[in-house]
């Protein structure tokens, strides 16, 4: 062969028809669930907003104010800069979920907890912190000492002295709860500036510490900048129709965190910060739209999404229809399944992972703990029915039975994530940690905590988002179909988001109620749920990128 | 190591390592620096029902390099964690025979290991920093441990002695994670002495570097010793001839088949075995 000195024209061909019926087939299964799922939701948007009902020049005044310069935006950033486009996403991404999120905080705030009550909790916890933080620097006692001594300080800032268990022994209350005494002062600051001070400071001095690499005297200014751009937005908000405390929170949420990744792009990433173009178009361009066709008077969508629905209560018309008290009873279920779910989930693996022996008793626990992931709701509903209302003797359907019902639905969830998170911690970290001489608890807390946060976090998220959408259990536990009013206590009876679209579904399902309310609650919820996840997938990337 | 272990402030509480320490400096002041620092009394290590060290006994003396080869899985990591007792960290390790550090038996019940492993500091084949500072880092220990001080100073003094300080000194609050493999590798050195241990385990710490990087660890490494007992894992029989000053030599099965000054073992090895080894003809 070696003297064969031929040319040849070709190798040949090896048949890979197979392989290619494979690939596609691989390709369809990927697809098929997400493009159902796609077809659904248009068909539904479709049905709750009715783009097709707003006049031609409406939509050619967005087309030329909106869509054409954000596509354009994009395609170039496409083009030119990749990474400066995930920036303008990520930038617009921080608009409208703070926007969502700090619409939900303005709700509880106008409606369930009230800023100067608000205020009372924070000085509650804030004053006995302050005064432990300053007594353990002035006197040395161990640890196990300062435990009993935190807890009559909390009890006290809590309750007052003796607080309820004097009432049991029949003694007065002599000195009464912080929040107590707060609250009966003669002179209280307006509730704007209590907001300001209790909520905006917190909030302006995390932003500027997430500023700070990027220069000191930047991450000072957008603290202060916040600050004072919350105190405005609440003196000026009656001119754009707005009360102080709404006006506040949104400040707060959405001025001061856009403003400063808004800064630390533009200063620390400067070859990215053209993508910021992005979110500037589209706010631009939909401001601009907006005044525009009010100008022109073009008629807009007559959507069933909009400031009546998303503000107003049941009503037997659907036109006058309303998911108001159900969103309010989603965030509130909402924050009473993160505080139960998370110390309990993120406990409970911290233990399975960290500290238990590798006995027979642990992969028993394991393995149930599996199992239990995949229970139906339904029977978590009874569960629930069962142990808190029936057992513990609680009022049916209220925020507290829901909340921890929905809790213990989500509990196996958030600690097979959990455990997951803690488990992509790489051994080599604990054994470095370990080998300094560190004992556990010090390694648990300074080692692989830090590091699993955000992966903990974005498990329980997504885990918080399957709660959001449970029916089942709260029909269990007797919740309500429909409320008319805001649940303002955790012993208030509550509704939930997918609760009322299903009552509208069944039990008032009239053409109007199935054929546009539905849509428009449903619609409401994919939002709610979307801006969660995406919450969630955010803080995983940047987990991603730390390991 | 006398001097800097009494002038450092004593983090832990009475420990026994620590009363022991005492016991024997005072009964033994006039000691020369080469005396035994950690002796082996016929250790055995089983991992289930695989025995991994069999009856190892040796002696390894005081600020001096002492160097462990054999081939791989012969159970020189084994014999390190033994030393610091991170083999209770593995389920399946059973560890028998004595191991003494200061004539005090790290495996009696009333030792903590916790307070043992504050003597002995470790570094690891692979660099491992926290994803912290690299001031953080360095001052890990000294936090974990409550050690008072100056944290700027010593931290600025383990970075030095740990021959990094120049490379990184304008970027302390930076992750330690941007370092080069070497530098990082450097850095867990300088987290390892930073709390001023009596001793640090090395296990290959150079094997994932490239030969500049190794080349500076290996200096670092002959500068340590001054003032630190050095043990170091390695399968480079160059390395541990170039650096040590006594050598181990471990085969397989786990047995201890030479130990004695480091130019004795490569010019005049007892057995032909090691002699094969360490002229490369197995391993
Ligand atoms: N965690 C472990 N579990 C079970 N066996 C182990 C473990 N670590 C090491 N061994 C076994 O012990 C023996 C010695 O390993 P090691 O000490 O790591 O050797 P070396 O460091 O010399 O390469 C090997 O046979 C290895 O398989
Ligand atoms: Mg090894």
């Amino acid at each position: 062969m070696a003297t064969d000195s031929r040319v040849i024209d070709g190798f040949g061909q090896v048949s890979q028809t197979a392989g290619t019926v494979f690939r596609y087939l691989l390709l369809f299964a990927t697809l098929a669930g997400l493009i159902a799922l796609t077809v659904l939701l248009l068909f539904v948007a479709n049905d709750a907003i009715q783009p097709l009902t707003a006049d031609p020049g409406w939509h050619l005044v967005f087309l030329l104010t909106l869509v054409v310069p954000t596509l354009s935006t994009v395609g170039y950033l496409l083009a030119r800069a990749r990474a400066a486009l995930s920036v303008g996403v990520a930038a617009l991404g921080l608009v409208v979920v703070s926007t969502m999120f700090a619409g939900g905080i303005a709700m509880i705030l106008v409606d369930i907890i009230p800023p100067i009550t608000w205020a009372g909790y924070v000085l509650t916890f804030a004053v006995p912190t302050v005064a432990l933080l300053a007594a353990r620097r002035a006197v040395d006692l161990p640890l196990l000492a300062w435990l009993p001594v935190a807890a009559v300080v909390y009890y006290a800032s809590l309750l007052g002295i003796p607080g309820p268990l004097g009432s049991v022994v029949g003694l007065e209350q002599t000195v009464p709860s912080v929040a107590a005494l707060f609250s009966s002062l003669s002179v209280l600051p307006a509730d704007w500036l209590l907001l300001v001070v209790t909520f905006t400071l917190p909030v302006a001095a995390a932003v500027g510490s997430y500023v700070r690499p990027a220069g000191d005297r930047v991450a000072a200014a957008v603290g202060v900048g916040g600050v004072a751009v919350a105190s405005a937005a609440a003196l000026s908000s009656s001119t754009v129709g707005l009360t102080p405390v709404p006006a506040t929170t949104l400040a707060t949420l959405v001025v001061v965190p856009t403003s400063g990744y808004v800064c630390r792009t533009v200063l620390s990433r400067p070859r990215d910060r053209i993508g910021l173009a992005l979110p500037a178009v589209v706010v631009g361009g939909s401001l601009l739209g907006a005044v525009l066709v009010r100008a022109f008077e073009f008629a807009g969508p007559q959507s069933w999404v909009d400031w009546q629905f998303l503000t107003s209560a049941h009503s037997r018309a659907a036109i006058d229809a309303g998911l108001y008290p159900a969103i309010g009873g989603s965030i509130l279920l909402m924050v009473t399944v993160a505080l139960f779910s998370f110390p309990l989930g993120v406990g409970a693996a911290v233990y399975l992972e960290e500290y238990a022996p590798n006995s027979r008793l642990a992969r028993l626990i394991d393995v149930n703990i599996s199992n239990l992931a995949g229970v139906p709701s339904v029977v978590y509903g009874l569960l629930g029915l069962g142990v808190f209302v029936r057992y513990f003797d609680q009022p049916s359907g209220t925020v507290l039975v829901g909340g921890a019902t929905l809790a213990l639905l989500i509990l196996p969830i958030v600690i097979i994530s959990s455990r997951e998170a803690l488990r992509s911690v790489p051994d080599d970290m604990r054994r470095a940690s370990y080998g300094m001489g560190a004992t556990r608890w010090q390694t648990v807390k300074n080692v692989v905590l830090p590091r699993s946060f955000s992966g903990i976090l974005t498990g329980t998220i997504l885990a918080l988002g399957r709660a959001i959408g449970e029916t089942a259990p709260l029909i269990m536990i007797g919740a309500p179909d429909v409320l008319f009013s805001l649940p303002t206590e955790f012993s208030a009876k509550v509704s939930a988001m997918p609760l009322q679209v299903f009552a509208w579904a069944s039990l008032y399902a009239t053409p109007e109620f199935y054929q546009r309310a539905v849509p428009a609650g449903v619609v409401v919820l994919v939002s709610v749920l979307l801006a969660m996840n995406s919450v969630a997938i955010v803080l995983r990337n940047r987990y991603q990128n730390e390991q | 190591m006398d001097q800097s272990t009494d002038e450092s402030p004593d983090p832990i509480d009475e420990s026994v390592i620590e009363t022991n320490v005492a016991d024997a400096a005072t009964s033994d002041t006039a000691r020369g620096p080469a005396d035994t620092i950690v002796e082996a009394r016929n250790v055995d290590v089983f991992y289930d029902d695989v025995q991994a060290l069999d009856d190892i006994s040796m002696s390894i003396p005081e600020q001096r390099v002492t160097a462990m080869v054999g081939p791989s899985g012969c159970g020189k990591s084994t014999f390190l964690r033994c030393i610091n007792r991170m083999n209770d960290r593995i389920d399946a390790a059973r560890v028998e025979g004595e191991l003494r550090l200061r004539e005090k038996n790290v495996y009696d019940d009333d030792v903590d290991p916790v307070a043992l492993r504050r003597r002995v500091g470790m570094v690891f084949q692979t660099p491992n920093p926290f994803p912290k500072s690299i001031y953080d880092n360095v001052a890990y220990g000294l936090e974990i441990q409550g050690i008072d001080g100056d944290y700027d100073q010593l931290v600025e003094e383990s970075l030095r002695r740990a021959a990094l300080w120049d490379e990184v000194s304008d970027q302390l609050h930076e992750s330690g994670l941007d370092l080069s493999g070497g530098q990082q590798q450097r850095l867990c050195i300088a987290r390892a002495i930073a709390p001023d241990p009596e001793i640090v385990l090395m296990d290959e710490p150079a094997s994932a570097l490239d030969p500049v990087a190794t080349s500076k660890i290996e200096d670092l490494i002959t500068d340590l010793a001054e003032e630190y007992t050095v043990i170091i894992v390695t399968h480079n029989m160059q390395q541990a001839a170039r650096i040590s000053d006594k050598t181990a030599v471990f085969l397989t099965g786990g047995e201890l088949v030479e130990f004695g000054d480091t130019e004795q073992v490569f010019q005049n090895p007892g057995s032909d075995r090691v002699e094969d080894y360490i002229t490369g003809k197995f391993g």
